[in-house]
């Protein structure tokens, strides 16, 4: 029972660490603006990409 | 008045780049930092879990041009809350949050319906396409109908985003020969639906003439596409233009009951009326909230104003008008951290120097102005010209008057959509209205949005330099071209004020970093 | 050919504002209707006692006082109009009535009442600003009829004393169309193929009709109906195409001139102040009121791009289509004056598909409200006469 509980609160425990650090990641991306820089270099290949492979029916 | 206790609100001007998107996200001290990172991540996972985990909506995202925008959508939020503390960034997420969530379904429902995309056809069969500048209480008594406006997703809301987002259906529209002084709103839109890059989705559409010329016109170039080649039907609902007459208001309400009818036709669902005195309830006590918020703004510690009024105040009033109790709930909670907020004086900038109406219509393209004004100058923006709209209270019980009132008061709301309510009705309501709010607000400066090719507000820029004077009020012109940052870009509209400020006023900048930045290239 | 009788009295009437029959009749008492737009029910200014102006500002110079109070970004016409108000150009009037029909004459009426242009000294002046219907459709008429009622018929009672009973308006529809009739004979005359007026006449002797007393003009009308029965076309034609005009205001001839000098005859005048729509009789009859009919049919055949239901902006397609193949146009001029919004949207969609659709080459152009140094101008419409006559050349129709 002892050598039980001592697994689950191991594995509690490695899951708190796992969800600080991944919280901390997200911290970090939040905080430098990470999701916004990766974004904005998207920005581009899209604009190609509607320039060149979008087909459109362009008339009035 | 000064508050030197606002945690990383010195140096604002220090976050901007040359490029995109900011170098880093503002340090708000532990608990507003902590909070403003919840929100974060609360979007990310609203627009993950709405939008992207749905294939079909990743496939719209390469076909729609105007998606790539919506890449700015957390930047956007960043932008409003600049500066922002306390109740103030608690307001402001609760608005902005909840229109997050709002647009990332209207995305969600368009693409589910759209012919293209996820062709839905049972979905389309109830979507009704509205216009962008249309009120939607004409769909308050329609539970089961889906109404969808093509262009809030595709112009409206980018553009807001990415001050370039307009810009390439702009040059469409010209390449296929539209005079370059018309407004870009109605403009872009046109080309919108010229490029082929609108959505096909809905069983029929109801346009209308509000705000203006412009957008009349506009939709003549769009109805043509939609229903002679998309075989959607549409009906314009016509709204007068002279909206303070009564000798117009049978006009107004017979054009709603024809559209109501034709709705009823075409999508083979009956006017609820249970439901639409729900919603006609939920629209009053967002009218009261607003005037509750607008009776703040008249004392020394405004809460809920500038884009905290006017993004929220187009939203609700207009998209929503009372069909969603979601809305009802944040009205509530922001009512709730005013009040908490005036209790204990709070300010939401370091230094309040002036008292300012803002009137005329806003460049869509630097809506984060408002923030600068405050933040750069101390200039408190208590109300704009799009939140004065409407404060009667509607009729909001099932009677048989009611019913017939109802009519009257949806007419009443569709002429009274924001800024047409203003720019249309005569010089009474653009003109002399301002000059007593400017009193009831105890305001010392105007600033006044000059859109260069709104032409109703243009046609009184004389008139409103004679009262100006007359009243002995700083009236600050601030032009622009709504859509198109090309003409003049967000430098050349903050020039604007910093002439005016060193020169007239002789003042220096509560916030020196923000007077110039080099935001050319920015979202 | 030679030169028509009253041409250069008809001309004359159109330099001034305030012209020579607008002067005799407000001598005889009668008083003057200054409207703007063509929405304005004709008939209802033109009662007995009164006479309708349609404002014009012949001869515009500098609008800068105009621009200061309404900014460059408003068009041309409509500031033309105010500064003239403002110089005093029409204190002759003494109501002015103006439909809300665009924002940019919505703005001109009111900055012409807020500054005072016209009523100084006149106690019973006054000025109204009408709604009109956006559709033409059962509640469009009824709301047209009220504002005829309002803001049309009851100050005319109220300030003037005007009869404005069904008998007297079907009395004024009488002689509106005895003009109407004239002008649209004399209009015949722009057929075959060796037509013996000009555009440029037929615009003086039309425009005349808003800008004076209609009844002051009947008799010369009818001698120059009758000379034209008579006069002999030149040998040799001077012109190469015939095109159809359509678009937004001119009220100034000079601009149909300039397009006849570099070859253009222009068949078709589907512009405001034109007698397409606005010169068509108007037909009564005993079974309904006749504000009711008037309404009706200046809705129905309004061609103002501001109605916007899809039937009427198809009908304006067709409208053209029609006029241009009655009156054997070989292309057609979209115009527009600068900055008008109703009309950029209305010469995109109307040049594309009268050229996609309906086949006919088509000039679309936007103009400055004075003709003064329009060289640009001119040779983009030689261009567009060259191309219609290889068209022609190679069998187009």
């Amino acid at each position: 029972m002892k050598t039980i509980g001592k697994k689950l609160l191991l594995i509690l425990l490695k899951l708190c660490l796992f969800a600080v650090a991944g919280l901390a990641l997200l911290f970090v991306v939040y905080f430098f603006n990470l999701d916004m820089k990766l974004t904005a270099a998207m920005e581009p290949v899209l604009t190609w990409f509607y320039d060149n492979r979008v087909k459109r029916d362009q008339h009035l | 008045m000064k508050d030197e206790n606002r945690i990383g609100t010195q140096n604002l001007g220090s976050l901007y780049t040359d490029g995109r998107v900011r170098s880093r996200r503002e340090w708000r001290g532990v608990v507003d930092t902590a909070y403003d990172f919840s929100r974060w991540l609360h979007n990310w996972i609203t627009m993950f879990r709405v939008v992207l985990v749905k294939p079909r909506n990743i496939k719209a995202m390469f076909r729609y041009r105007w998606m790539a925008s919506y890449l700015a959508v957390p930047m956007m939020i960043d932008r409003h809350t600049q500066g922002l503390r306390n109740e103030h960034l608690r307001i402001c997420h609760e608005e902005q949050d909840l229109i997050v969530e709002d647009v990332a379904k209207l995305l969600d429902k368009l693409f589910r319906g759209d012919r293209r995309i996820g062709n839905d056809k049972e979905f389309s069969s109830k979507v009704v396409l509205v216009d962008e500048n249309e009120m939607q209480s004409i769909m308050m008594g329609f539970p089961t109908v889906v109404p969808l406006s093509r262009e809030i997703a595709s112009t409206y809301i980018p553009v807001l985003l990415n001050q370039r987002a307009a810009l390439h259906y702009i040059d469409v529209a010209q390449e296929y020969g539209l005079a370059g002084d018309v407004c870009p709103m109605p403009e872009a839109e046109a080309g919108v639906s010229i490029d082929d890059d609108a959505p096909v989705l809905g069983c029929c559409a109801v346009q209308c003439n509000t705000t203006c010329d412009g957008s009349l016109m506009g939709n003549s170039v769009i109805s043509k596409r939609l229903e002679l080649e998309d075989g959607i039907p549409v009906f314009q609902l016509a709204t007068p233009l002279r909206h303070r007459e009564d000798d117009v208001q049978e006009y107004a309400a017979q054009e709603i009951r024809n559209a109501i009818a034709f709705i009823e036709e075409k999508t083979g669902e009956k006017w609820d009326w249970t439901h639409y005195f729900e919603c006609a309830k939920r629209v009053n006590y967002a009218t009261e909230c607003r005037l509750n918020w607008l009776e703040m703004n008249r004392t020394d510690y405004p809460q809920v104003f500038g884009s905290n009024l006017a993004l929220y105040t187009e939203t609700n009033y207009m998209a929503i008008s009372g069909r969603l109790k979601v809305f009802e709930d944040a009205d509530r909670k922001i009512s709730a951290l005013a009040e908490k907020a005036f209790k204990k004086k709070r300010m939401a900038a370091n230094e309040y120097r002036h008292r300012a109406i803002i009137w005329g219509v806003q460049s869509h393209y630097y809506m984060d102005f408002l923030v600068w004004l405050l933040n750069c100058w101390g200039i408190v923006p208590l109300t704009d010209m799009l939140s004065m709209v409407n404060t009667r209270m509607i009729a909001d019980t099932d009677t048989p008057e009611n019913r017939e009132q109802a009519i009257y008061d949806i007419a009443w709301l569709t002429e009274n959509m924001i800024m047409r309510n203003r720019t249309h009705g005569g010089y009474k309501v653009l003109l002399d209205e301002l000059w007593e709010f400017v009193e009831e607000f105890n305001a010392d400066m105007v600033i006044l949005w000059e859109h260069m090719s709104c032409k109703a507000l243009d046609g009184m820029h004389g008139m409103f330099e004679e009262k100006a004077r007359e009243k002995g009020i700083h009236l600050v012109w601030v032009s622009h071209d709504l859509f198109d940052p090309r003409v003049i870009s967000r430098q050349g509209v903050r020039d604007q004020i910093n002439s005016y400020m060193r020169t007239v006023m002789n003042e220096e900048p509560v916030d020196p970093s923000l007077e110039i930045l080099n935001d050319a290239e920015s979202w | 050919m030679k030169d028509l009788k009253y041409l250069t009295w008809f001309e004359d009437l159109l330099q001034e504002a305030n012209n020579e029959l607008v002067v005799r009749a407000r001598e005889e008492g009668k008083r003057c209707v200054s409207y703007i737009c063509e929405n304005s029910p004709e008939p209802l200014l033109n009662l007995d006692g009164c006479f309708s102006v349609r404002l014009r500002a012949p001869r515009t110079g500098s609008m800068e006082m105009a621009t200061y109070y309404m900014t460059s970004f408003l068009c041309e016409y409509s500031r033309a109009l105010l500064e003239r108000a403002i110089e005093g150009g029409y204190n002759f009037s003494d109501c002015l009535i103006a439909p809300d029909g665009c924002s940019m004459i919505n703005r001109c009426a009111e900055n012409m009442e807020l500054l005072h242009t016209m009523d100084k000294g006149k106690e019973h002046f006054f000025y109204e600003h009408m709604e009109i219907p956006m559709k033409a459709d059962d509640n469009g008429l009824n709301l047209y009829v009220l504002q005829c009622k309002n803001h049309i018929l009851t100050p005319l009672k109220e300030n003037f004393g005007i009869d404005v009973s069904d008998a007297a308006i079907r009395k004024a529809v009488t002689e509106h169309n005895r003009v109407c009739e004239l002008i649209r004979a004399i209009g015949e005359f722009r057929k075959g193929e060796k037509p013996v007026i000009t555009g440029y006449e037929y615009s003086v002797i039309t425009m005349a009709t808003y800008a004076a007393p209609k009844a002051m003009l009947i008799d010369r009308l009818e001698e120059t109906l009758e000379e034209l029965r008579k006069r002999e076309p030149d040998v040799k034609s001077p012109f190469r195409v015939r095109v159809a005009l359509v678009g937004s205001e001119i009220d100034d001839p000079e601009f149909i001139k300039l397009v006849e000098e570099t070859g253009a005859f222009v068949c078709v005048d589907r512009y405001c102040y034109g007698s397409f729509p606005g010169r068509d009789p108007i037909t009564l009859t005993d079974d309904e009121d006749a504000l009711t009919q008037i309404c009706r049919q200046y809705m129905y055949r309004a061609q103002c791009p501001r109605y916007m239901n899809t039937a009427k902006l198809l009908e304006r397609r067709s409208y053209v289509d029609r006029l241009a193949r009655e009156y054997g146009a070989d292309g057609i001029l979209y115009e527009q004056v600068k900055f008008c919004d109703p009309w950029a949207y209305d010469r995109m969609l109307g040049s594309h598909i009268m050229r996609n659709e309906y086949g006919y080459p088509v000039l679309s152009i936007d103009r400055p409200y004075t003709v003064s140094g329009v060289g640009q101008l001119r040779t983009r419409i030689q261009a567009f006469i060259e191309s219609v006559e290889i068209k022609k050349l190679h069998g187009g129709s």
